[in-house]
């Protein structure tokens, strides 16, 4: 498996040849017999902590976030997916775009069984590509209007393709499904979850099918989900017999749980909590920078963020550096622009704007906005320290003489919609708030469309026709170096505009036992056969 | 309204034992604390930023921190020594919390005070129609008041905030206005809604009381008689029912301050008060550093147990002297 | 007034107040901001949809219809569906009782064993060391805010000394109970007290404080009673005396209190559950809080008020046994 290290094979070989194999499967024996005594015992199982619960089942409902590392080992995406080099055969085979006409043909396997023991068909999967961008038809969520934002339809040729329709170039609908296309069993879903116009939605094992190697055999709504795995799956036997899934919401309670050996793995843990996991034993931290960068969107219909120059003035009242620093321990890297490195599209030269107290001033006083009153809306425990993060922020525009900035620190959900509720000055309230946004496509488009195009997207931050136009043309060429260099230049054009205060890309941090063989993902997903013990 | 009997109940329990003498000087401590708080604050409490040269908050004098920074992808450990500048420590986002503290007594104080004024406002009146007129009203309004303690304090505060958003009131620092704690900061947010929803959680143990002492006082002699003069109700719940119902209230405020202060720090907590420069909000702030910076949530910590502590205490004392029949307390 | 009489009223009243709580969620879901139709789709909804959605759960009603509608499905126990997870709130409320019980009735019981015991000793010895220690203590107790005294029972036992775990329901008193009696392992049931530790500490404290202070005052007034001092003129033994008639006589105010403390009782449940991540209704009511999720918010609240009414009509029914010539 790509990035397993060899000492995980010299490992396994050195146990095979001293025969040491043998005497592990003794001790599981001997810990299965114990099993009353101590459940944690079994060697066989592992315990992932995640920070959030999923609050749906349905396996279309979000874009992002802890809900996938449960929900992608039961639905497993069609393609492997490996951040900055693309897309790999998986439940698809293989795959044909259709020059010109928009589309692209997939070739699944035959070999594919769910759950219930129903064989995958090509027409589960275009069924479940039309439920999710067909709002009139399924559940309605951020994957049909971004993560498949340039997917029109799909439909089954035969038993074993598919054609996707888009209406953009090949590269970026390739991005798109590449990561968002999954398979539901249509006639199961519809007969029993009345799929077709509502989400799926239950609270027991069975109300989850997918053709992935790992089946639901225990659900508790909120608490935790226990998967084993699926004998009839078509594929490599994954590394865990049976895995248990649960959150603890508090950084310091899922490291405690690491700590007392409850858990095997958890993630999103605070800088602060990494020392706590270094000196505990048999556990460690493992990080990775993410494709996630934090950033305070200006919309820019209301006073004073319609001035370039204020935008920018605040870019220079802020310090990157220091907040990377001090807030965040180190564990992250100061951004200038819209997307983090390893994305396609990412711009080399451009820097952060750097803290500078009287360039800032005099841009404010440029805008003939000085002396005005702001306020920075800020979530608490969605990103890496995202309220002290804010507050920092916050205070430091306070420090210019010509502007006084608040922070108001509230809950996620009212910074969601804040950056869904668009820019019509009547439709909004919160014109300047933290958010962060982890490009996981791999490709800028996902990082910038959603924000700045213009037509069809009611939900954008910005309004500028220029940057609009820009990100629009990028999407329709098909020359995958042209189209990076275009996305380049959206980047270039992002950073002078401003449209965000752009502050810093977040770093993962996660807590793991010693001996599982794992190097955390670039974009924030964890895949339990990635593994190895 | 005050007799000497009282005067010389209240003297003669506050010398009896050592508890009220212990309240009052806990409560004129944090009194002066949160007034002079401009004064006595070496930083101003909202301003980031006051780290160590590696970029990690101080901790309190006495106490050294060891943890863990990234530089360039490598996790190295580092030790930070405390600094005198910062007694006791900084925050995680780099405040000093010693002047957080101090501002902190102001928040808690202000919404306890208001808070109470407030629920007397709505439950002494409440509580003394229904009492004095029975019946029917009283039934109505006791059925209202059944309803508020069925309800939770929570939902309310967050659906209100959600209605009425968190209104935050600005409230000026006069020292800071006539120049004499110049760099603090010139004003001060109060939760607007939080205080108004504290109230509205706790009138119905003012309604319970005031109802209690009009019923009995109804049917006094003097009542029977001031009504067969023709003295309107208005005049006689003002000129006898309140003035003979004030010592359970005031016992029963001196309580209710102590719970409100609890409340309001328990919104803070759960994030629904709207500012941050409260002692709340301050122990939500430090759980996420709980393991490795314990004082960022244990210095607000005393500092409330200490406030409720003061207040309790002198509740005990009035209630010992004043001797009203109260029926527990709310929280 | 005869008992039967006196609690069919107490019925009545206690099936008004379900209605208040009913009515106030509903009003404040009007008023409060936000498309429900938005809410329930989340981003991104087309409008066409948003109109769909709008039709099929009556949101274009007049507002008097939808409380109607509303209404009629509370009677026959109809709560609706939540917003978020499209789930029946009615199995949502029930799942996440069994954990908020058994955190109340832990806490409960932990209070009143320590407090009794606590006030008695406290009221018997005035003025001696052990009833300023338990003064003392229970002074700390009501002055404590629990959410404060959680994280510090977890730094100390967690972090500190390292023995109890500091979150997270690890297994139920049912399941626990089964693995005692079909394996006779007692496994199951030391995790379980292990796990419920600490929570039942963080809630039970308040009460325990209160209990303690109720009972020393309750039996220093009883103890100052004429029949007192008449039992021990007769020469009943005075632990007797203590324990038979004056105990008995403390317990009924104190019955009343904590029976209107319920309510109390549920706000701490709320905010002990969110600190140790223990999974019972308040923690749900947290989170539908926080997704505004109205349906499964109203059906907590409502699901509480039932609780607290019923407690309390118990407790009525106890308070008129114990002293039938109780009147309003």
């Amino acid at each position: 498996m790509k990035g397993a290290n060899t000492t995980s094979m010299d490992r396994r070989t050195l146990l095979k040849l001293t025969g040491a194999a043998g005497a592990t499967t003794g001790l599981s024996a001997i810990a299965g017999c114990l099993g009353d005594e101590d459940p944690a015992g079994d060697v066989d199982e592992l315990t992932v902590t995640l920070s959030q619960f999923p609050d749906t089942i349905d396996p279309l409902d979000h874009i992002t976030g802890d809900y996938f590392d449960i929900y992608d080992h039961i639905y497993e995406p069609l393609f492997d997916f490996e951040p900055g080099e693309g897309i790999f055969p998986r439940v698809v085979d293989d795959w044909e775009i259709q020059e010109g006409e928009g589309a692209t043909e997939l070739y699944i396997r035959d070999d594919v069984e769910f759950h219930n023991g129903d064989d995958l068909t090509a027409e589960d999967i275009a069924w479940t590509i039309d439920r999710t961008v067909d709002p009139d038809m399924g559940v309605v969520s951020d994957i049909g209007s971004f993560g498949l934002g340039s997917i029109e339809g799909a439909e089954a040729l035969d038993e074993t393709t598919v054609q996707v329709n888009y209406e953009a170039a090949p590269g970026l609908a390739e991005f798109e499904f590449g990561n968002y296309a999954r398979a539901l069993n249509m006639e199961w879903a519809i007969e029993n979850h009345d799929a077709e116009n509502e989400e799926i939605s239950g609270a027991e094992a069975e109300d989850f099918n997918g053709t992935g190697p790992y089946e639901v055999v225990e659900f508790t709504s909120g608490e935790q989900i226990v998967v084993e795995r699926f004998d009839d799956y078509w594929g490599q036997e994954p590394p865990f017999e049976r895995v248990v899934f649960n959150a603890d919401g508090e950084s310091s309670g899922r490291v405690s749980s690491l700590e007392a050996g409850e858990t095997d793995l958890t993630i999103n843990i605070l800088p602060e909590d990494v020392t706590t996991v270094r000196e505990a034993d048999d556990v460690e931290i493992r990080q990775v920078t993410s494709f996630r960068n934090i950033f305070c969107p200006m919309k820019n219909t209301v006073e004073p963020f319609d001035s370039q120059e204020f935008r920018q003035a605040m870019n220079y009242a802020v310090d990157n550096e220091g907040i990377v620093d001090e807030i965040l321990n180190g564990f992250g890297e100061p951004r200038g622009q819209p997307i983090a490195p390893g994305i396609n599209g990412f711009n080399e030269d451009i820097e952060p704007y750097e803290q500078d107290l009287g360039t800032a001033e005099s841009l404010v006083e440029e805008s003939g906005y000085g002396g005005v009153e702001i306020e920075l809306t800020v979530p608490q425990g969605r990103y890496l320290n995202d309220a002290e993060v804010g507050e920092t922020v916050a205070d430091q525009i306070d420090q210019l003489d010509n502007v006084d900035c608040e922070a108001n620190v509230v809950d996620f959900g009212i910074v969601s919609d804040a950056n869904s509720a668009g820019v019509d000055p009547d439709e909004f309230e919160i014109p300047f708030y933290l958010i962060g946004w982890g490009t996981i496509t791999g490709d800028t488009d996902y990082g910038v469309q959603g924000f700045f195009t213009i037509p069809d997207n009611p939900a954008r931050t910005f309004d500028d026709e220029e940057l609009s136009d820009e990100i629009i043309e990028s999407q329709e060429i098909e020359d995958p170096d042209e189209r990076r260099e275009q996305l380049e230049y959206v980047n270039e054009l992002a950073h002078e505009k401003a449209p965000f205060v752009f502050l810093h890309t977040q770093e993962s941090i996660y807590g793991v036992r010693e001996d599982i063989q794992w190097d955390p993902r670039e974009d924030e997903t964890v895949y339990l056969w990635e593994m190895e013990t | 309204m005050i007799s000497d009997r009282v005067k010389s109940n209240l003297k003669r329990t506050f010398f009896q034992s050592l508890l009220p003498k212990i309240g009052l000087v806990l409560l004129v401590s944090i009194i002066l604390m949160a007034t002079f708080a401009p004064l006595l604050a070496t930083h101003d409490p909202t301003r980031t930023g006051y780290y160590d040269e590696q970029g990690a908050e101080y901790p309190p004098i006495g106490h050294e921190y060891t943890g863990s920074i990234a530089e360039d992808g490598e996790i190295v450990e580092i030790t930070v020594e405390p600094t005198s500048e910062h007694i006791l420590g900084t925050n995680n986002v780099g405040q000093d919390v010693y002047s957080r503290f101090l501002y902190g007594a102001r928040v808690s104080l202000l919404v306890g005070v208001l808070g109470t004024i407030m629920a007397l406002a709505i439950g002494v009146p409440v509580g003394l129609i229904a009492g004095y007129y029975g019946g029917r009203v009283d039934d109505a309004l006791m059925r209202v008041a059944d309803t508020m303690l069925a309800f939770p304090a929570l939902v309310l505060a967050l659906a209100l905030i959600g209605v009425f958003g968190e209104s935050p009131v600005m409230v000026p620092d006069p020292f800071v206005m006539i120049g004499l704690a110049d760099g603090m900061p010139e004003a001060i947010p109060i939760p607007g809604t939080v205080t108004i929803v504290v109230g509205l959680v706790s009138w119905v143990w003012f309604a319970r009381v005031a109802r209690g002492e009009a019923l009995a006082i109804r049917n006094e002699e003097y009542v029977k008689a001031a009504k067969s003069f023709g003295t309107s109700d208005r005049t006689i719940l003002l000129q006898h029912v309140l003035p003979n119902s004030l010592t359970p209230i005031i016992v029963l405020a001196t309580i209710q301050i102590a719970v409100i202060i609890l409340l309001e720090a328990s919104l803070a907590y759960l994030g629904f008060s709207g500012t941050t420069l409260s002692w709340g909000y301050e122990i939500e702030r430090g759980q996420d550093v709980l393991r490795t910076r314990p004082w960022v949530s244990m210095f607000p910590g005393i500092g409330i147990v200490l406030t409720v502590i003061g207040v309790n205490l002198l509740g005990d004392w009035f209630r010992d002297a004043l001797d009203p029949n109260i029926e527990g307390e709310g929280r | 007034m005869n008992v039967g009489k006196f609690l069919l009223r107490r019925v009545l009243q206690g099936i008004f107040v379900i209605w208040g709580v009913v009515t106030i969620m509903f009003g404040l879901r009007a008023v409060s901001p936000g498309d429900p139709a938005t809410l329930m789709l989340g981003e991104g909804a087309t409008q066409e949809l948003i109109e769909h959605v709008r039709e099929q759960e009556g949101l274009n009603e007049p507002i008097y219809v939808q409380y109607f509608d509303y209404l009629q499905g509370l009677i026959v126990g109809d709560f609706g569906y939540s917003w978020r997870s499209n789930r029946e709130v009615e199995a949502m409320v029930i799942e996440r009782i069994p954990a908020t019980v058994e955190l109340a009735v832990v806490a409960t019981i932990v209070a009143v064993v320590i407090a009794i015991p606590l006030g008695v000793i406290s009221a018997t010895r005035r003025n001696q060391p052990s009833d300023y220690g338990a003064t003392m203590f229970s002074l700390l107790g009501i002055s404590t805010p629990n959410f404060w005294l959680g994280l510090m029972l977890i730094l100390l036992f967690g972090v500190w000394i390292g023995v109890l775990p500091t979150g997270r329901r690890a297994v139920g008193f049912g399941e626990a109970m089964v693995t005692l009696v079909q394996y006779g392992s007692a496994t199951g049931l030391i995790t379980w007290l292990q796990h419920i530790a600490l929570p039942a500490i963080t809630l039970g404290t308040y009460f325990t404080a209160l209990i303690t202070r109720l009972t020393r005052s309750g039996m220093i007034d009883e103890l100052g009673k004429p029949y007192v001092t008449a039992s021990r003129a007769k020469g009943l033994p005075n632990v007797l005396v203590r324990y038979k008639h004056v105990l008995r006589n403390t317990m009924i105010p104190i019955i009343t209190v904590l029976g209107l403390q319920m309510g109390t009782l549920m706000g701490g449940a709320v905010i002990t559950e969110t600190v140790f991540n223990w999974p019972g209704l308040g923690l749900r009511l947290i989170d539908a809080l926080d997704a505004r999720d109205w349906p499964l918010m109203q059906g907590i609240v409502v699901f509480i008020a039932i609780a607290f009414v019923t407690i309390n009509i118990f407790v009525d029914a106890i308070y008129s046994y114990l002293n039938p010539q109780v009147n309003e």
